[in-house]
């Protein structure tokens, strides 16, 4: 068809490649009956593009070589025809328009038609396009649109009351079935085709049952109109229904062309039945567009393009694109023509100088400037070093969906829901990580894993971005001469909470006092920060872990790394290191195992003082020869002076000094 | 005098004979050690007349280097040996497994997004992030959105209310930005963006966008395409060269899609990465920026593209799964 329209040597896949440059991509090129048959996407703005006419335009603006025809003329003239202004349709029927949403409305009316089997051209051309072939009418519509870019509508002239039209808003309630045998509810939002009785179509979107054309038609009123576009999409969202002359409306129609379409069905109508119809066009136009001028600057384009398009180029770019355009000095202005509503600024014009010139001549320069240092800052590089950290730390990082349904790991707080969810797996907006953690760790097997996740998690207060991480079993694929040392457990999954929080220089302390019934009631803890809580550590709750179907302990944390960020410093303060060595003592005592490990440190830790450099626990017994209750404890202190060595007699009155601080909250040495 | 020569003749024929360097190491002690025979004979300097004295002194020295150097001699040449069969005792199979280091793999798409950062933040971009959860006013007003427009359907959009959404597109974070700084800008996101769509091989509810803008004086389609060339090259190496197509986004005039093709990848087709355009003069003048003396230029990527172009990976459903046999194949 676009041949009808452009006389041109140029192959499918170069009117294909053309029709790309000018935004209107093509998507595939299949042959259909023998011909090539190019698919091409229009843009949501430019709905002049939903016709061959139309595209005929854009590949002659683009491709000045080819030549138009004597129908793309005709259709630029918008298909004049010497009887339009002849009384004998208006004497048959009348239009009376009584809502904005349509701004014109016209009809020609057929009379004795035979509306039977369209022939083979016609046929063939519909089919090559995916539409059915109906009867002579319906399909000399839908060719006329697909040409021209017009929705039509034939009705049964005979099954209109009153044989007259009427464009008004529906009333709330009112039903109509439209001729898809589908009834519907309509709403005041939707404006309605009627006759002199009701609704005969939905205007702009689809006609009604009882009105439609059929083999018995004896006379048929077709209808051009132009309706407004966003009362179309309405209707057409209300409805539920999608159909090529909404999809056009929705996109914006020309105006201008809806008598032309009209002549042009009644000049394909002859050529087809050699019949003619009634003299006369029945054109009821109470609002005309406002033509609207848009001046460029041609140095201001040249300067937003990044490249030189000369002024006379530009100027026949606009006209071949169906502006009528001025200039002067390097100023262009162009009168915007009536099926271009999307052209209301100078950078519209900007744009369509420089698509037709080709995006393509645009050279590449690198941007110039003064510039900040450029990359991640404050929290994002935060979140960045910890996350780096994760991987060093040798768990493996998962990125799970933000939507998801619930889970026993979801927090206690409410989770927020999507409003019209399309399934319960994607339901709610995640509260935590630790679902994700645990749908990751089932999936791959449920033993043996090191994971960990960063990203943001939702409730009704707030969007948070956390850490969490979880590791169960052993952190190493078996191997034949290393054997793994040992399995996880709470305190694999504190050490790397302490390790992360360290390395994002935070201070934090680990607290028993936490009550979370997602977790091992005696098995967890909150991490503390100077600006308060800020996640939990411990195992997954035996019974959930259980119902996630767990053989092993699974120890999961989970972290804000807002509030960690809130509280960390730029970096540590180093201290000077002594080059004196140092002298190493330990020490073994029984304690009551209520007496929280964090309390014998600080008394360790006091009573040492700044020469106690460092001190570690190596070993706890609590078997034979330990009361009940109470567990032995090794610790090991490592002690150094500054500027002077240690002797054995200070170092164990170091020590001494250690033991009778500790015997005094209960331990015995050993 | 004669005794010197008696016990180095001696030792040198013990020497000879030894079988190995241990037996060595005790002939060292006999001979040289500091009890050893010939170390001894200088105690019987004290028998002898002053005058002879210095040249037995020298005499039992000389007789000591001497034999030090056979027995060093000696010991080299056993060394060798003794020393081929202990490394034939300590061999090893070297073609058994090798122990696997516990670091942490890092998820696919962080490694298409760690060389983002690297591209974009060499070229001075500042990294800002936005919600997920968004307010429709950023994810829709702010971007010169008609008001009626089609992707703020409720099936094409996650709604949680009427004002807040789950964003559809990284620009979201522009309008944040423009609230609280003025050009010259150069700003990037990368995140999460979400569309109501049935998931299957090659579409997914969710999934990574990263939106880049620059607004300066003077910023011209030239910039864009020479920070996409860059971006193209480091991405799919130095061959990829960048085509723009006109297209339609309300938040960009004139507005581009962008494809990238190189030889090695792709059969040299041009493969669409994303949209772009110079900042809409709407949206800068709502930001009240001045479009006389700044223009704007503004691109966004879809982050699965990359590994998804570069690797031939094939399904979109792989990226959020977490399935290990997936994603140990890049981290």
């Amino acid at each position: 068809m676009i041949r009808d329209f452009v006389e041109t040597d140029l192959s499918a896949e170069e009117i294909g490649d053309l029709l790309t440059m000018t935004g209107f991509e093509l998507e595939e090129i299949t042959e259909e009956e023998g011909e090539p048959v190019l698919d091409v996407n229009i843009m949501a703005n430019r709905g002049d593009g939903a016709s061959v006419f139309g595209m005929a335009r854009e590949l002659l603006a683009k491709h000045p070589a080819a030549k138009p025809t004597e129908l793309y003329k005709k259709s630029l003239n918008r298909h004049p025809a010497s009887d339009v202004s002849a009384p004998d349709a208006a004497s048959k029927t009348s239009v009376t328009l009584e809502t904005p949403n349509c701004t014109r409305y016209a009809c020609r009316i057929f009379e004795d038609v035979e509306n039977g089997e369209s022939p083979e051209w016609l046929q063939k051309r519909l089919r090559q396009i995916g539409q059915r072939p109906i009867s002579l009418l319906v399909d000399l519509t839908n060719y006329v649109m697909m040409e021209q870019g017009q929705p039509l509508h034939a009705f049964d002239m005979d099954k209109l009351s009153e044989g007259r039209i009427v464009v008004k808003q529906a009333k709330d309630g009112d039903p109509f079935t439209t001729l898809d045998d589908a009834e519907h509810k309509l709403t005041a939002d939707n404006m309605m085709i009627c006759d002199g009785s009701g609704p005969v179509a939905v205007a702009g979107v689809m006609g009604g049952l009882e009105t439609e054309v059929s083999a018995t038609t004896k006379n048929c009123l077709l209808e051009s109109a132009h309706f407004v576009n966003t009362s179309v999409r309405k209707t057409r969202k209300q409805l539920n229904l999608f159909t090529e002359a909404s999809y056009r409306f929705e996109r914006h129609v020309d105006p201008e062309g809806v008598v032309a379409a009209l002549n042009r069905f009644a000049e394909l109508y002859a050529e087809c039945t050699g019949k003619s119809h009634v003299p006369g066009v029945v054109d009821v136009y109470p609002i005309k567009p406002t033509s609207a001028r848009v001046t460029v600057r041609m140095d201001r384009a040249n300067r937003i393009l990044g490249m030189d398009v000369p002024l006379q180029d530009a100027t026949a770019y606009l006209t071949r694109l169906g502006y009528e355009v001025t200039s002067e000095g390097s100023t262009i202005t162009a009168q915007i023509p009536s099926w271009r509503i999307d052209v209301v600024q100078e950078e519209d014009l900007i744009e369509e100088i420089g698509r037709v010139h080709g995006f393509d001549k645009i050279p590449s320069r690198l941007p110039e400037g003064q510039t900040d240092i450029g990359g991640m800052v404050n929290q994002e590089k935060f979140t960045n070093h910890l996350h780096e950290e994760a991987l060093r730390c040798g768990l493996d990082q998962m990125l799970s969906h933000s939507m998801r349904g619930k889970h026993p790991l979801d927090t206690d707080k409410p989770a927020i829901e999507l409003r019209t969810p399309h399934s319960p797996e994607i339901a709610f907006l995640r509260t935590s990580l630790l679902p994700c953690l645990a749908d990751a760790a089932v999936k791959n097997g449920g033993k043996n894993l090191h994971l960990y996740e960063y990203g943001h998690v939702f409730d009704a207060e707030k969007e948070s971005i956390n850490i969490a991480l979880l590791v169960t079993g052993v952190n190493q694929s078996e191997h034949w001469g290393h054997k793994a040392s040992s399995t996880a457990d709470f305190y694999t999954a504190k050490g790397l909470v302490e390790r992360l929080a360290e390395s994002g220089n935070v201070s934090i302390s680990v607290s028993p006092d936490s009550a979370d019934t997602r977790l091992h009631p005696t098995r967890q803890a909150s991490v503390l920060t100077s600006a308060g809580p800020a996640g939990v550590i411990g195992e997954i709750h035996p019974d959930i872990a259980d119902q996630l179907g767990f053989t092993e302990p699974v120890i999961v944390a989970e972290l804000d790394l807002e509030q960690l960020y809130s509280v960390s410093a730029d970096h540590r303060e180093p201290r000077s290191i002594s080059r004196n060595p140092s002298i190493r003592r330990d020490i073994a005592f029984v304690i009551d195992k209520s007496t929280p490990y964090s309390d014998v440190q600080a008394v360790i830790e006091k009573a040492g003082g700044p020469v106690l450099e460092k001190n570690w626990l190596f070993d706890t017994y609590d078997g034979r020869g330990i009361e009940p209750g109470q567990h032995s404890l090794a610790v090991a202190l490592q002690l150094r002076k500054v500027g002077e060595n240690f002797t054995d007699e200070e170092a164990n009155q170091v020590r001494d000094s250690i033991v009778s601080e500790l015997e005094a909250i209960g331990a015995k040495l050993r | 005098m004669q005794r010197i020569a008696e016990v180095e003749e001696k030792a040198v024929a013990a020497i000879s004979a030894a079988a190995s360097t241990d037996e060595l190491k005790l002939l060292d002690q006999q001979y040289l050690g500091k009890k050893g025979e010939l170390t001894g004979l200088m105690r019987l300097i004290g028998t002898l007349p002053p005058e002879d004295k210095p040249q037995f002194g020298g005499a039992v020295n000389k007789a000591k280097a001497r034999l030090q150097g056979v027995l060093d001699a000696r010991v080299e040449s056993l060394k060798g040996g003794e020393r081929a069969a202990q490394y034939e005792k300590e061999r090893i199979d070297v073609t058994l497994p090798g122990l696997t280091p516990q670091a942490g793999r890092e998820h696919v798409l962080q490694l298409a997004i760690n060389r983002i950062h690297a591209v974009l933040g060499t070229m001075g971009f500042e990294y800002a992030e936005g919600p997920e959860l968004e307010d429709f006013k950023y994810n829709f007003d702010w971007l010169n959105y008609p008001e009626d427009h089609p992707a703020m359907d409720e099936q094409d959009t996650f709604y949680i209310t009427d004002d807040t959404l789950l964003r559809t597109q990284g620009t979201a974070v522009q309008g944040r930005v423009f609230e609280i700084e003025k050009p010259p800008l150069r700003h990037y996101s990368i995140g999460r963006t979400f569309r109501n769509e049935t998931v299957d091989r090659t579409h997914a509810h969710t999934f990574f966008q990263v939106d880049c803008f620059m607004v300066d004086e003077g910023v011209s389609m030239a910039h864009l395409k020479g920070t996409l060339d860059t971006l193209a090259s480091a991405m799919f190496g130095d061959e990829a060269k960048v085509r723009f197509r006109p297209d339609f986004f309300p938040f960009v005039e004139p507005g581009v899609d962008y494809a990238i093709s190189t030889p090695k990848l792709f059969g040299g087709k041009w493969v669409e990465l994303g949209g772009a355009g110079m900042i809409h003069p709407n949206i800068l003048r709502r930001a009240g920026i001045d479009t006389e003396k700044y223009s704007g230029f503004a691109f966004g990527l879809g982050v699965e593209r990359i590994p998804m172009m570069a690797w031939g990976i094939d399904d979109l459903r792989n990226f959020l799964e977490n399935d290990q046999r997936f994603l140990e194949q890049f981290g």
